[in-house]
């Protein structure tokens, strides 16, 4: 029941400053203004070509795809990967279990070896490829270390040592619920959610924002409209004056 | 900067007075965690402790497996009918269910985990005639 207490005061702690973070971040990046207009050309030039563009962006990542073949194969993989991992988790949050969660669950388990391949195919490339190295920082190295690990640590449990998933459900339940219940006491187990505790924690300080930030990407998100509409950011209304004042000044 | 950090930090103070509130009336504000409700088994214990057939029973049915059809070995601590011999259960009527019924000894952890069950699409399910014949 200690590991339990233990491990619930960990979530906790990490799920506040997840959110906290990443609300904080979110309303930075939405205040931040974009003077220019500068979407990368060939762009739209409605709104919905815009929200097919971001959607193009975010399910196929199509100017990875353009800019680098192998970095979009191993980095699809990799997010694709984790996208269904992830979503085989719900098992351990939901009760009743979903029913399409529980028609994944077969699914998951390839994504989690098709996660592990990417991830170290992202960090083959950081360490094979000269020009990509030189740029690397520690922090890209351990990102993809900590991320692998993640990885290896669960699909470990399915294929080395199993776990009590019972007792985790309960767990986790208990998490959701406020009602704490013990942690089975599994080696893997405690590595796995203590890197997953690391991943929610540094979340909001690290690369790993490309999530929400993307959103905000000024050369993604706008319209290609510069003859049509004048762009002026909100907080250069005030300093703005017609064309024909700015002859009289001169 | 300060003044976010002030701001952040009393975010967080007021999470953990929620939260300890939170703590305080688990019992009766928030619904109790639901854990599989196993049925009762025959037997004074398992062939293996507890805390290891949570974790490896199906590595032992599936050693089993292997042992006995790929190399004629038919051992009886590990194997299948032995397991539902004992928890499987029986109706007021005095048939039994099989073990993976909803509700069941099988079923019961499996359904709460989202693990399908692939045995009983070949195995009996249910506890055999000679075995079922004895007291």
């Amino acid at each position: 029941m200690l590991l339990g207490s233990l491990f619930a005061v960990l979530f906790y702690l990490a799920t506040a400053i997840l959110v906290l973070g990443l609300v904080s971040r979110i309303r930075r990046y939405a205040r931040t203004p974009a003077p220019l207009v500068i979407p990368t050309t060939p762009a739209p030039i409605t709104r919905s070509g815009v929200a097919a563009r971001m959607f193009r962006e975010v399910v196929f990542f199509e100017s990875l795809f353009k800019g680098s073949k192998w970095s979009w194969l191993f980095g699809w993989l990799f997010h694709f990967g984790m996208l269904i991992a992830l979503a085989r988790h719900l098992r351990y949050f939901t009760e009743p279990v979903w029913n399409w969660v529980v028609m994944i669950q077969w699914v998951g388990v390839y994504a989690g070896m098709a996660m592990f391949v990417g991830l170290a195919g992202l960090w083959a490339r950081r360490i094979l490829v000269d020009r990509i190295r030189y740029i690397s920082a520690p922090s890209d190295h351990l990102m993809l270390a900590l991320l692998l690990a993640i990885a290896g640590s669960g699909i470990g449990m399915k294929y080395v040592a199993h776990t009590d998933i019972v007792a985790v459900k309960a767990f986790t339940l208990g998490l959701i619920r406020f009602d704490w219940q013990p942690l089975p006491a599994d080696a893997l187990l405690i590595v796995h959610l203590s890197l997953v505790v690391v991943l929610m924690l540094i979340f909001p300080f690290s690369k790993l924002l490309h999530a929400p930030g993307m959103f905000f990407s000024p050369t993604r998100n706008m319209r290609d409209n510069p003859r049509e509409h004048r762009h002026v950011a909100a907080w250069a209304q005030d300093l703005s004056s017609t064309p024909s004042d700015r002859s009289q000044v001169s | 900067m300060l003044h976010g950090l002030t701001r952040t930090v009393g975010m967080i103070r007021s999470f953990v007075v929620l939260f300890i509130f939170a703590l305080s009336g688990s019992a009766g504000l928030f619904a109790d965690v639901a854990k599989p409700q196993i049925p009762a088994s025959r037997g004074d214990q398992c062939v293996e402790p507890v805390e290891i057939m949570r974790r490896n029973h199906f590595e032992f049915i599936v050693h089993q497996r292997d042992l006995t059809v790929h190399q004629g070995i038919r051992t009886k601590r590990h194997s299948l009918a032995g397991c539902i011999d004992c928890h499987s259960t029986k109706t007021a009527a005095g048939q039994y269910l099989p073990v993976n019924a909803e509700g069941e000894f099988c079923q019961t952890c499996h359904t709460y985990a989202a693990v399908k069950i692939d045995c009983f699409s070949c195995h009996a399910a249910v506890p055999t005639e000679k075995i079922s014949q004895s007291p």
